[in-house]
């Protein structure tokens, strides 16, 4: 006969040539190559210890006629840990989603069954194809103060266990970071960049349910964000940046109300309007490049620069 | 005062009621103790948290409602749910608490008043009937102390997702209700 076998990784393996008596002449192979017969107590297989290695197809035949006494598929693996439980509402208020993975791999096939209870209710997780683990439920009332319990459990050949999560409707509302952001200089003004981006698609109803979003800058030389908040619109310009200094600039997004902070967008770079260098005559083209060179670094006009006078020892 | 801006100061006084709730129900579960003041604490709804005016709703329903219906639905809540949290402030035991619950009392009484402001400037009349509550939950008819602390934990978690769907709310009139226009079409009715 022929059949899966699933062992712990560590265990001791005994395996019976299949009706063969324990005296009987027998060989055993494992995945093709004939097994020591170090590993033979009489007609039965031993395998102290088994590692993952060890996984594989093991065929015992009998001694003279070489008929096939057994077969078994070997699985050696580990029950499974405590899942680890992600629910998420990204395209509130329809619905949310939860997502699941283990924390470490058991090497063997593993069954995940996910109930989502609502006060007294069921409610349906309509699971997205294999291998995603993820599925997906409907809100069919809004602005409930009854939290929600997800219970996963996993189960495979060699043990089972389970993890829950109990939230709020509100708490897990966390939108994907906008999107299409653009950043452009404006002519004529040095120190502004335009920035424009987009509601990410997934949120199905800005009108009702606005978002409100968080743009972050920096010059590409500088660590230190500068950040600003943003109740309304999708459009924002910077009036403060270092003249003709390269920037990153990111944008995320949170309901107005409730819910947490998206991720951070994608990253674009801008760097404000700078006047074109004028067609001057040679002599007049060096003197320019020595008082360009020395002011790039130069604070903004505004602020006042000491006198030569005053400067010690010059 | 159109009605747009009227909307406008609805919904800033909803965002202000809502984030000094926050730390007010927060301050307040504290004081009833375990377990009511731990994050996972989930107990059931029992039947006499049902006479607290619940927000939770169908959402194409919610969608659907009319302006008239969508601010009624407001007025009438908080009108009970003031009702109930002025027989709370009246028995809390700390000084301090008492006096953030009855400054919060009066900060919806201001928003009662303000979601009645917009309706009249829409023309709507403000509900008929009894808007307080037919008996407060949290009352000496509670049999003992621990199902009284349970209707007050009910009471605040209502009145917090109520003053977050509200800010829905009054969101949605702030698009549908532009303050321009408004304040023509009642300059045509003779008002």
């Amino acid at each position: 006969d022929s059949h899966v076998q699933y062992e712990r990784v560590g265990a001791d393996v005994t395996m019976k040539c299949g009706s063969m008596d324990w005296d009987a002449a027998v060989t055993w192979t494992a995945n093709g190559t004939d097994i020591d017969e170090s590993h033979l107590n009489g007609s039965y297989l031993i395998l102290k210890n088994v590692g993952l290695s060890q996984s594989g197809q093991y065929f015992c035949y009998e001694g003279s006629s070489w008929h096939l006494k057994y077969q078994t598929n070997l699985r050696v693996g580990t029950p499974p840990k405590e899942p680890v439980l992600m629910c998420r509402s990204n395209n509130y208020p329809k619905g949310f989603y939860c997502s699941w993975h283990l924390p470490t791999p058991t090497y063997i096939p593993n069954f995940f069954n996910i109930s989502v209870i609502h006060g007294t209710k069921d409610m349906v997780c309509e699971k997205d194809s294999p291998p995603k683990n993820r599925c997906h439920i409907k809100y069919l009332q809004l602005f409930s103060t009854v939290k929600y319990k997800v219970t996963l459990t996993v189960t495979n050949a060699l043990g089972k266990n389970f993890t829950t999560l109990t939230f709020d409707e509100f708490a897990i509302v966390k939108p994907d970071p906008p999107e299409s952001v653009v950043a452009k200089p404006v002519p004529n003004n040095p120190r502004r960049l335009e920035v424009s981006w987009q509601n990410p698609s997934s949120w199905p109803d800005p009108e009702s349910f606005p978002l409100k979003f968080f743009l972050r800058y920096r010059p590409l030389i500088l660590d230190q964000w500068q950040h600003v908040e943003l109740s309304d619109g999708t459009s924002h310009t910077i009036t403060d940046a270092y003249a003709g200094k390269e920037y990153i600039i990111q944008v995320a997004a949170k309901d107005s109300d409730i819910g947490t902070w998206s991720d951070w967008s994608v990253a674009v770079h801008a760097t404000p309007w700078t006047e074109e260098p004028k067609h001057l005559t040679t002599e007049a083209q060096i003197t320019e490049t020595t008082s360009v060179s020395t002011s790039s670094f130069m604070a903004p006009p505004t602020t006042k620069i000491c006198d030569k006078g005053a400067v010690v020892g010059s | 005062l159109g009605a747009g801006q009227s909307i406008q100061q609805t919904y800033d006084l909803t965002r202000y009621l809502e984030h000094q709730l926050r730390t007010l129900a927060g301050t307040y579960l504290n004081y009833l103790g375990p377990p009511f003041n731990e994050p996972d604490f989930n107990p059931p709804r029992m039947a006499r948290a049902e006479r607290v005016p619940s927000a939770t709703v169908d959402l194409d329903l919610w969608r659907g409602l009319t302006d008239n219906a969508r601010l009624a639905a407001n007025y009438r809540a908080y009108s009970r749910l003031l009702c109930y949290l002025r027989v709370l402030d009246g028995q809390v035991g700390t000084a301090e608490l008492r006096h953030r619950l009855s400054h919060f009392c009066a900060s919806l009484q201001g928003l009662v008043l303000s979601i009645g402001g917009v309706m009249s400037s829409l023309g709507y009349p403000l509900p008929a009937g009894p808007v307080g509550p037919p008996g407060p939950p949290g009352a000496s008819a509670a049999p003992n102390d621990f199902l009284k602390k349970m209707d007050d934990f009910w009471l605040l978690k209502e009145l917090q997702t109520w003053l977050w769907r509200s800010a829905k709310d009054f969101n949605r009139l702030k698009k549908k209700v532009p303050p321009a226009v408004v304040t023509l079409r009642l300059e045509a009715r003779g008002f």
